[in-house]
């Protein structure tokens, strides 16, 4: 038994032995002389048909896989030509005309024509889910129409300034290759959901569901590459937990991340091969609470309740990197302007609500509903909690699944008292944020609050199809102050967004218009 | 259902009886009806387990098909999505469609990831059982080999260290012990990867069985293969934590038993050498309760996977059943759990073979 | 009867009871470790008894939150150090051994509520009743108990009630089966016969001389069961579909606690400690009693 033993141990010795020579931590890898980059993220895309489906992680592989006839690129977004080299709009701003390019082609070697573009639009109409919301009120696909191969005209039903701003998010696919691979009718969804049919500067190669999804570069992509050096594709690699990420990152089997706590952040960023970036974001979050049922259907609840909190909490849970809302349009973005009607912590005018409200010695509990697994949020719940509990407010925390709150914000009956929500504006238009406080924005997550005000609406609605910005921006001046007043949502602030890079990755640029973890990976290069 | 034999009949019949059948004869037609009435139960369970299932998560609260519309989803969308569900018929009528889906081997479409069910339990599967089955031989490989040497080095050093985690090992939470090794092997020393099957540069194997450690092997892949070995170490020993103490405490009792007994001191006085004592008896004795332990642990594997996939970011079915219960996707739901019962009806049916196979007094009723 | 005849015949009655159990005592103490499970249970339930005295900041217990002071390392003045929020850790994994009493308590009082009946049904009333009631129980116990709570979990919602009705419905048919399995045994017994020639009612066959006799097992699966239920509870704490914040839920803290490891390690490892030395405590008690009580059923 003793030689069985001694053998055994001898033999289990070598194989860990081997497994830790084989367990290596590297950089970027290198395969067939290019440069790969590990991205991790925390969240999988499970759907990344451009027509179908868009959160973060999807829409950072669809950039990389599609293009579009504009793109936002830069901080503050502009929107520059890309499928389009050139646009006109009639003065009435119902006709829109694009001149596209005449070199773009597909991954599969197809032209890019304005007949590919027709098609794109009038599917990801006709299917009415993903970016469709954006323009199905101002465009039919009768509307659409391609003047030649390389010129395609948009007739709008109403007229929309804004129009080429929701662009840069209309993918444009290959109607050949997802049509040959169309089932039952169903318009290529089923295929196109892990498939590309794309014209982008990446195609994809690897995509293993729920683990990782690989894309390599387009040598001869259209447009070209600006740096010799850019990357020769990469995988996103899906890790949920943030100290595994972390983790990953420092051992060098990540290249960059996404979505680490403001805390981890910090830390990693000691690091002297990390880099950690920081801008300033248009993401706002707020607590949209229910104006229609419940407690906070009172005003002088909400009030109450916006006076309690403790805003530089915020701050600090951010380790410094976020600023206090001080309207309800982000700061930076077209339209802004700081309302002085503002709240900040006051318990004395908190507790002159709650009377008003009838509640003096408060007795009630609210609920505040928040994105499970976003610690933040979380962190600001109890926050909540505990200032609330002075004027013994109970608050009962209760985290969902975004869609699941989403599924809750639909209807007024279920609506939360409290709802955490970041809301990204997908365009540099006030117009997008102000809607959200529109009739037509209810049942929408950004719009959970159910508010009701006919005169804002009506300036809402007169600001939407003005095509003259001076008289819009006085418009949004109005709808600013008076919708702070009316106290829908407690704003709260805009963090500043973060990632995590390895110091050999360059090139990134922000744009506060792509959400959470989103990066644009075509100006991405490795210099070491 | 099964008993010690019973000696042959006797008295005036019996020598009619022409030839009668041997022992082994009765045992393997015995075990066949055994086989036999073991499956017709297990279809009688599997269908009651659907039932189950089916109600439970029926009664969840939200609205699965705005769920799967997507935050902007207009009503018609939603009323598009809840046809393809087939959400808007009685309960019923909604059973009925999912047992005949079942049968053709249907489970579903899955919200959250829009694929058949099928599909994913296809992709999730193999990962999660390549786990279990390794957790498994560690198990039992190591319990045995703890078991033993507890017996054999009795009261020294060897013993009580070995006691510690056996007493411990069941008590310890699988989660709060795979966080606490990821903390030490693979954050602070760098020994071992932090999770996933293979490093994301790695290209996985040809999928043979889908199972990397034997496609790697299978296709000559040796780098592969110590990767996915590295990776599948540390949550296999983690999910093998509680099995492993309990066959080590069990074959230390039978051990230390045969240890004393007579005949074993005989040979022991006779000067036969302990090394061949412990392998000629004591192994063999190990077999039967060891099997009781994998018998009775399994189902706690099973269910320990769910935890250890979390935290070792392990893409298997424990972890799509977690994804997909807390977003109240109800399809992955229960289609995993019926698989994982299935799965576990045909561990036990296995185990309740294998005693029958390793103890020559046992007999099928 | 008189009233002193009937005080002695009562003290006759217990005497042989309080015999036992000074034999169970004694044959307790002789086993090192059922001694250290013993002393470890016993720390646990004074802990959980008496927390809100030994703790040091109540009303981070609560839902106060120091953002200033937060993840601070273990010190003297936060002998496990601070959270996320800035709480004194020490004070919530105290009080959070009261909760992860008050959620096995609860699972298993709800479990032996509707499993020992059932059980006694099934095993006295046999037949077709029997087979019903024990291929339900089947059902239940074919799925993996973890797999079975988070399914349920799943579709009520998180929260420590649902996380408890889950974890109820899974441990029930352990009970079911374990009296079953002793009820029909004893069916056939001579004094259970003799009961029912004497003409003793069924309920009194049942509360006199079939529930007494499986005390002992029940006793034992019970001392296992709380160790197990409290850990479940702590996974489903962990996986977020337990208890919620800011509930000082040793699993919840670890579920939070993992996001700032490896550097700030104090959060996810002294409530995993808490956990595994309760644990350990209930699985070494229950063996011991297991011994004593119930050496049959052992291997």
């Amino acid at each position: 038994m003793k030689r069985v033993r001694g053998s055994t141990i001898w033999a289990f010795a070598v194989i860990i032995l081997c497994v830790i020579i084989a367990a290596p931590a590297h950089s970027y890898e290198k395969r067939d002389g290019k440069k790969i980059l590990i991205f991790g993220g925390r969240q999988p895309a499970p759907n990344i048909d451009p027509s179908q489906y868009y959160d973060w992680s999807a829409r950072m592989l669809q950039q990389s896989l599609y293009d579009a006839l504009l793109k936002y690129v830069g901080n503050p977004p502009k929107v520059v030509p890309w499928l389009a080299k050139s646009w006109k709009k009639s003065k009435d701003g119902m006709v829109w005309t694009f001149e596209l390019v005449r070199n773009a082609k597909f991954h599969n070697g197809d032209p890019v024509t304005a007949q590919a573009v027709k098609w794109s639009f009038e599917r990801t109409l006709a299917l009415k889910k993903g970016p469709a919301w954006m323009l199905m009120e101002f465009l039919d696909k009768e509307g659409i129409r391609a003047v030649d191969d390389y010129t395609i005209e948009f007739r709008l039903k109403r007229p929309y300034a804004a129009f080429e701003m929701a662009l840069p998010w209309w993918y444009i696919m290959n109607p050949k290759v997802v049509m040959a691979n169309e089932k039952d009718k169903d318009f290529g969804q089923g295929w196109l959901k892990d498939h590309d049919a794309g014209s982008g500067p990446f195609r994809m190669k690897r995509w293993e569901h729920g683990v990782l999804y690989e894309v390599e570069a387009v040598e001869d992509y259209w447009r070209g590459w600006e740096n010799p050096k850019h990357i020769g594709g990469f995988i996103y690699r899906i890790i949920r937990e943030s100290s595994s990420l972390k983790m990953a990152l420092e051992k060098g089997e990540l290249d960059a991340l996404e979505g680490l706590n403001s805390d981890d952040f910090d830390l990693v960023a000691k690091n002297p091969k990390v880099y950690v970036t920081n801008d300033p974001g248009w993401t706002t979050f707020g607590l949209k609470m229910n104006c229609q049922k419940g407690y906070t259907k009172d005003i002088n609840i909400r009030k109450a309740v916006c006076y309690a909190f403790d805003y530089p909490s915020m701050i600090k849970i951010y380790n410094g990197n976020a600023i206090l809302e001080d309207s309800p349009f982000p700061k930076g973005m077209k339209g802004y302007l700081p309302v002085s009607n503002v709240y900040r912590q006051d318990m004395k005018k908190a507790k002159e609500y709650l009377a008003k409200a009838g509640y003096p010695n408060g007795g009630f509990e609210l609920e505040y509903v928040y994105v499970q697994a976003l610690e933040e949020e979380r962190q600001i719940g109890l926050v909540l909690l505990d200032n609330l509990s002075k004027l013994n407010i109970k608050l009962k925390i209760v985290p969902l699944v975004w869609p699941n709150m989403v599924a809750r914000a639909s209807k007024v009956e279920t609506s939360p008292d409290l709802m955490a929500v970041f809301t990204t504006p997908i365009m540099d238009d006030p117009d997008v944020v102000a809607s959200q406080y529109h009739k037509v924005s209810w049942g929408k997550y950004y719009g959970s609050h159910f508010y009701q005000n006919e005169k804002v609406w009506d300036l809402i609605d007169k600001a939407r199809f003005t095509v003259d910005w001076p008289e819009r921006q006085k418009l949004y001046e109005q709808i600013q102050v008076q919708i702070m007043e009316d106290a829908p949502e407690l704003f709260g602030m805009l963090f500043n967004r973060r990632w995590a890079f390895r110091s050999h990755v360059k090139g990134f640029v922000f744009s506060p218009v792509r959400f959470t973890g989103e990066i644009d990976m075509y100006p991405l290069y490795i210099d070491d | 259902m099964i008993e010690v034999d019973r000696p042959p009949r006797e008295g005036p019949d019996s020598c009619r009886e022409a030839a009668p059948p041997s022992f082994f004869q009765r045992k393997k037609k015995g075990m066949k009806r055994f086989i036999i009435k073991r499956f017709l139960l297990m279809g009688v369970t599997l269908l009651g387990l659907t039932i189950v299932v089916f109600i439970v998560s029926r009664v969840a609260p939200g609205d699965p098909a705005r769920l799967a519309a997507g935050p902007d989803a207009t009503e018609e969308m939603v009323q598009v999505i809840s046809k393809e569900f087939g959400l808007d018929q009685p309960l019923v009528i909604q059973y009925g469609k999912y047992i005949r889906g079942l049968v053709q081997g249907n489970f579903g479409r899955s919200i959250r990831t829009r694929h058949e069910v099928w599909d994913d339990i296809k992709t999730f599967l193999p990962a999660t059982i390549e786990l279990v089955l390794i957790s498994i031989c560690l198990a039992t490989f190591l319990g045995i080999l703890f078991g033993v040497l507890s017996a054999v080095y009795r009261d020294t050093w060897i013993d009580h260290i070995l006691r510690f985690f056996t007493v411990t090992g069941v008590a310890v939470p699988m989660f709060w012990l795979g966080i606490m090794l990821q903390l030490l092997l693979a954050a602070k020393f760098h020994f071992l990867p932090i999770g996933g099957r293979l490093d994301t540069i790695v290209t996985p194997p040809e999928a043979i069985t889908r199972f990397f450690l034997i496609d790697s092997l299978v296709t000559g892949n040796g780098k592969v293969f110590f990767n996915a070995l590295a990776h599948i170490l540390l949550p296999a020993v983690v999910l093998s934590f509680p099995a492993l103490a309990s066959i080590a405490r069990i074959n230390r009792a039978e051990m230390l038993e045969v240890l004393h007994r007579d005949f074993i001191l005989n040979e022991k006085a006779q000067g036969i050498s302990k090394g061949l004592i412990i392998r000629k008896y004591a192994l063999k004795n190990a077999l039967i309760p060891t099997l009781t332990m994998i018998g009775l642990r399994y189902g706690w594997m099973l269910g320990g996977t769910i935890v250890v996939e979390m935290v070792f970011d392990w893409p298997g079915i424990g972890n799509y059943a977690v994804a997909a219960a807390v977003y109240s996707d109800f399809q992955p739901v229960m289609a995993v759990t019926v698989v994982l019962g299935l799965n576990f009806m045909i561990a036990n049916l296995l185990v309740d073979l294998g005693y029958g196979y390793l103890d020559p007094r046992v007999r099928y009723e | 009867m008189e009233l002193g005849a009937m005080i002695k015949t009562w003290k006759e009655e217990r005497e042989s009871q309080v015999r036992s159990l000074k034999l169970t005592a004694y044959t307790l103490s002789r086993s090192p470790l059922s001694v250290i499970g013993f002393i470890l249970v016993s720390l646990f339930l004074v802990i959980a008894l008496v927390g809100p005295l030994i703790i040091t900041h109540p009303e981070d217990v609560t839902g106060a939150v120091h953002m200033d002071r937060k993840l601070q390392p273990p010190s003297e003045s936060y002998p496990f150090g601070t959270d996320e929020m800035g709480r004194d850790l020490y004070s919530r994994v105290v009080m959070g051994t009261r909760i992860s009493l008050q959620i096995g308590l609860i699972i298993i009082f709800v479990a032996m509520g509707i499993g020992i009946p059932l059980g006694i049904t099934a095993g006295y009333v046999g037949g077709w009743v029997n087979e019903i009631i024990m291929r339900i129980t089947d059902v239940f116990l074919s799925i993996p108990g973890l797999l079975l709570a988070l399914a349920i979990v799943g579709a009520l919602g998180p929260g420590i009630t649902n996380a408890m009705i889950a974890l109820s419905i899974v441990w029930w048919p352990g009970y079911v089966r374990l009296v079953q399995g002793k009820t029909l045994a004893l069916r056939e017994e001579a004094f259970v016969e003799a009961a029912k020639s004497l003409g003793v009612s069924r309920l009194r066959i049942i509360f006199g001389h079939l529930l007494p006799n499986c005390t002992s097992p029940i006793m034992v699966k019970a001392s296992m069961d709380m160790g197990m239920a409290i850990l479940f509870a702590a996974s489903l704490g962990f996986i977020g579909v337990g208890a919620q914040p800011p509930e000082p839920e040793w699993g919840a803290i670890i579920s939070v606690g993992r996001n700032y490891l490896p550097e700030r390690w104090w959060m996810a490892t002294f409530p995993g400690l808490a956990i595994l030395v309760t644990v350990l405590g209930f699985n070494l008690l229950g063996d011991g009693l297991r011994d004593v009580l119930d050496p049959q059923s052992r291997g």
